[in-house]
């Protein structure tokens, strides 16, 4: 092949814009998502300066000292990383259970029954789930609290009189249920997805044969929906295993720690080596998981059920048990999503905490100026600069992360999907999920690592609000990415080769006919990226500096000072924002993230 | 012996009227097609007879026995009612080999494993499908797999075989062997076939009784030769035969001898063969089957057409016609092929005809044509 022809090849690569996208992807998340991996590599062996006293070696040096106290050093590694690490597996283990035996059981019961006020609970159930993760946790506090740990007894405890002991207020027991209901809906929309997809000919074609509903269940349906049964489980697993606010407000009180609260401590502390490898166990089980996921849905038992028409689903008749049974999930939506956002009304009006008498109820804490015998004379709320800042922080960057993240999600699921089956198209696929996996705190680890210097060309970000929005894209990046794939391949190539053919250019074939067509799921990609960065702590809790600080750290110093009324104003605005933007939009364009799953 | 009786069945979804007081008989051993265009409700029926869908009204009874009652609030469950049922999507359990889906039904029949195996054996053979009895339907291309789909509908040897539009994702090589297999199917297995399907032909060829449904109500309940020649209405003779039949519509200028004007140039003088009772002015329509309009040299011909389109396939020649400004088609057997924009004479001397009512669309007897 002559130079000239390999040239004009080139040339012709890259007048296709799905293949300019690809390349510019894989360079710039492979920079992104990879070079940070070997940096945090090089991280946990080598010494920091905050450990230089100890360590006896200058800093920068190599060295093994954090592997050998982390996994070979008896006690030591026994309350740095065992510990801790058996804490995590157990507490994400239950809490998915939990997660998946009540989002499978809401699935079920919506997709499958004739339950009353579908819609409403679809709805409501997905609150907890766009609710800050810690916002059940605050809840539960401010209910379970009690006084042996210090501080004033919670809502139960001064309304019943009967003090709750330790293990049911704090630690493992409330952190499993917290979570397991924070991911519920995860589960719910995954399970209820698949309910909905399911062929229910495949039931049907066995009732037939003279199998009964045991049998059916036994035999047909949960071997079917058992794949992505067990992907579903995975995925929350890695979520509950990588969540980090609830184990904080709800295990430190008794010193329950988990990996990611551990590797909070070390970070900031005087061991960095320590939460380095930390983050780095937590990717590789991470990588594991996704693994194991690919593994079993690309098995040769594996099938897509999606066939058969929808209205031939009939629905199991509840009879005598449907109004009671609605009532009860009706009550369980309200106590899980409504009544916590009471509690915090309640107690950001309260002066003394625990006193819930008239006499105690002040406005001080969202409009007060500011009492030197309170909280160090810090204003209400409404009044305080650095409230104002962090809420102006925190919408300018999810604002911004949504756009980048929405519109280069909405690019890479269009090229993804027209260069299929090719390896840059897979490569990139990879690249995009990739970040899924990673535990939010350590991605930030990873982030914090690698641009604490100036590289290359790029400036030392740390501090800088641009180092918030690069993590924050790349971390929301597989939502949007997810959804742009999944419109693209429905939809049938031939629709834009009818506008190339007509000469309209690529600009405007995406403006004009792709994105109004499949216009719902391209918003989802923009929402889901806008409402977890307004809701995230973890991701971001390493990288902010006090000129950037965003409403969930504040809200995150404020509880560690023991100033509840104020994280629970904080909080109670964060979910305010959050839900009704999602309602806007979902109002508005018909994108919701329980889509679909309530209405039929 | 199984025969399916439905009286005023009647089935709605909320406000929706998807089968409207429908009244049918289904003799043993019969092979019953449900034929209509989508959403006219035949699966709809299928399925209620089945006991997948519960009728909002009416008493269905299969064998004698009632197996539906809105009035005294029987429903027998599927299962309950010895019948088989093959879906459209075939439905076979994705996560079960060949062998296990067709075992299936023995097993919960509580068959002992030997009885089991000699049974789907014998299927396997039936069907041509013995050296996939390991594999998964995932594995197996769909004609296999609508196969294993009889196989395990077969199985424990119902005496009622419901099938829903069991061809339509078939390609066309392999519908017509399955056609040729579910007509043997039916002789050997000695039961009674209801099926479901949009495609006339498939009806035509296979059935020995057509329900023909539109809208939910039923439009004609016969053998399929006798829907063809005795269309009850417009539309049971446009649903039927390919290329269509001929509607021209026109008016009966003189009521003895009848004689009914088609255009200005063409009246034609039809002599019924059949007892009909028309006015004179009334407005009707003449059904022609292509078949029966034929080329003619100018002593026969009863009208002249230009020919507009001539589409030769070997057999047979489907001629477009223009006919003083009426669209006709005609069929012609053999090898031939006709020059486009020829002025032809045409004839109608064979066949019988059908008139209709224009208005009802009714029909209202039949007779043959000559020049009026």
């Amino acid at each position: 092949m002559s130079a000239k022809s390999k040239l004009n090849q080139v040339k012709a690569f890259f007048r296709k814009p799905h293949n300019i996208i690809l390349v510019v992807l894989l360079v710039v998340l492979g920079y992104l998502t990879l070079v940070p991996l070997v940096t945090i590599i090089f991280d946990t062996i080598s010494v920091h300066s905050s450990e230089v006293r100890f360590i006896k070696k200058p800093a920068g040096s190599l060295t093994l000292y954090h592997w050998t106290k982390m996994f070979a050093s008896g006690v030591t590694s026994q309350k740095t990383f065992y510990e801790p690490f058996v804490n995590t597996m157990v507490v994400a283990f239950l809490s998915c259970v939990l997660a998946i035996l009540i989002g499978g059981f809401f699935a079920w019961t919506v997709t499958r029954t004739n339950i009353r006020a579908k819609a409403f609970i679809s709805t409501v159930f997905v609150f907890p789930y766009i609710m800050p993760a810690w916002t059940l946790a605050m809840a539960w506090l401010n209910f379970f609290r009690n006084s042996r740990i210090g501080g004033a007894p919670g809502l139960f405890t001064v309304f019943t009189g009967i003090e709750t002991p330790n293990w049911f207020a704090y630690g493992l027991f409330p952190i499993v249920v917290v979570q397991g209901l924070h991911y519920a809906p995860f589960a719910y929309i995954l399970i209820g997805g698949i309910l909905r997809n399911m062929d229910a000919n495949l039931e049907e074609a066995a009732m037939l044969l003279h199998a009964n509903r045991w049998q059916i269940m036994q035999k047909v349906t949960i071997p079917i929906v058992r794949p992505a049964l067990l992907s579903t489980f995975l995925l929350v697993f890695s979520s509950t295993m990588s969540a980090f606010a609830v184990p904080a407000f709800l295990g430190s009180p008794v010193r329950f720690q988990v990996l990611t609260t551990q590797m909070f401590r070390t970070l900031n502390g005087m061991n960095p080596g320590y939460g380095y490898i930390m983050a780095l166990v937590m990717i590789v089980i991470g990588v594991g998981i996704l693994m194991l996921n690919q593994w079993i849905t690309g098995r040769r038992k594996s099938y897509t059920t999606i066939t058969g028409k929808s209205s031939n689903i009939s629905l199991f008749n509840l009879r005598k048990a449907r109004t009671p049974l609605t009532v009860l999930l009706v009550g369980i939506l309200l106590m899980i999503a409504i009544l916590p956002l009471f509690s915090f009304a309640v107690e950001s009006f309260i002066m003394a905490p625990g006193d819930y008498s008239p006499s105690n109820f002040t406005t001080e804490f969202w409009i007060g100026l500011g009492r030197a015998d309170i909280a160090n004379s810090e204003p209400g709320i409404l009044r305080n600069p650095s409230i104002w800042l962090g809420l102006s922080n925190s919408l300018k960057l999810s604002v911004i992360i949504s756009l980048i993240a929405g519109t280069v999600g909405m690019l890479s699921g269009y090229a993804i999907a027209k260069r299929r089956g090719s390896k840059l198209s897979t490569w990139v696929n990879n690249l995009t999920f990739f970040p899924y996996l990673m535990p939010s705190m350590a991605f930030g680890a990873i982030f914090l690592s690698m641009f604490a210097v100036r590289r290359g060309f790029i400036p030392a970000l740390y501090g800088s609000f641009w180092l918030l929005v690069i993590v924050g894209s790349v971390k929301y990046l597989p939502f949007a990415s997810r959804s742009g794939i999944n419109a693209m391949l429905q939809l049938s190539g031939e629709i834009e080769e009818a506008g190339t053919i007509m000469g309209v250019g690529w600009l405007k074939r995406m403006t004009h006919i792709i994105f109004p067509i499949q216009k719902t799921t391209f918003i989802s990609g923009y929402l889901l990226p806008f409402i977890s960065c307004m809701r995230e702590l973890s991701l971001f809790i390493l990288l902010v500096s006090p000129s950037t600080r965003i409403l969930t750290t504040l809200l995150f110093q404020y509880n560690e000072k023991g100033w509840n009324q104020y994280a629970n104003a904080i909080n109670l605005m964060i979910v305010v924002i959050v839900v009704s933007f999602n309602l806007l939009i979902n109002k508005l364009t018909g994108a919701s993230i329980d889509k679909g799953i309530g209405n039929n | 012996m199984p025969r399916i009786e439905l009286t005023h069945i009647t089935k709605k979804f909320g406000k929706f009227v998807a089968v409207d007081d429908l009244n049918m008989v289904i003799e043993d051993r019969s092979f019953v097609t449900l034929l209509g265009p989508s959403g006219c409700g035949k699966t709809t029926t299928l399925r209620m007879i089945a006991g997948l869908e519960t009728p909002t009204e009416g008493v269905i009874t299969i064998n004698g026995k009632v197996v539906f009652s809105s009035e005294d609030g029987i429903d027998v469950p599927p299962d309950k009612r010895d019948v088989g049922f093959l879906f459209q999507n075939y439905a076979l359990w994705p996560h079960m080999t060949v062998y296990k889906n067709i075992a299936f039904g023995l097993e919960n029949l509580k068959w002992q494993k030997e009885k089991i195996k000699e049974r789907v054996e014998e299927l396997l053979t039936m069907l041509k499908i013995s050296e996939f009895s390991h594999r998964y339907p995932s594995e197996l291309s769909g004609g296999q797999q609508q196969r294993v789909a009889i196989a395990r509908t077969l199985a424990t040897g119902p005496k009622v075989l419901f099938m829903d539009e069991p061809l339509s994702n078939l390609d066309a090589k392999l519908r017509m062997e399955m056609r040729s297999e579910l007509k043997r199917l039916h002789r050997e297995t000695d039961s009674t076939f209801v099926y479901v399907t949009h495609d006339q032909l498939e009806a035509m060829t296979l059935s020995s009784m057509v329900c023909l449904m539109k809208n939910g109500y039923m439009q004609q309940y016969a053998p399929p030769l006798e829907v063809y020649r005795k269309p009850a209405n417009t539309f049971t003779a446009d649903f039927v035969g390919s290329p269509n039949i001929n509607l021209l519509e026109g008016v009966i200028t003189s009521a003895n001898p009848m004689v009914i004007r088609i255009s200005e140039q063409v009246s034609l003088r039809f002599s019924a063969t059949t007892p009909i009772s028309i006015t004179e002015g009334q407005a009707v329509t003449l059904g022609l089957r292509p078949e029966h309009i034929t080329i003619a040299d100018d002593a026969e011909a009863v009208a002249q057409a230009e020919i507009v389109s001539s589409l030769p396939s070997g057999m047979e020649t489907i001629i477009a016609l223009e006919m003083d400004g009426k669209k006709l088609h005609s069929v012609v057997f053999g090898d031939l092929d006709f020059e486009v924009g020829k002025q032809v004479g045409l004839s109608f001397a064979h066949g019988q005809f059908n008139l209709f009512d224009q208005k009802s669309g009714n029909n209202l007897g039949q007779g043959t044509l000559s020049k009026a």
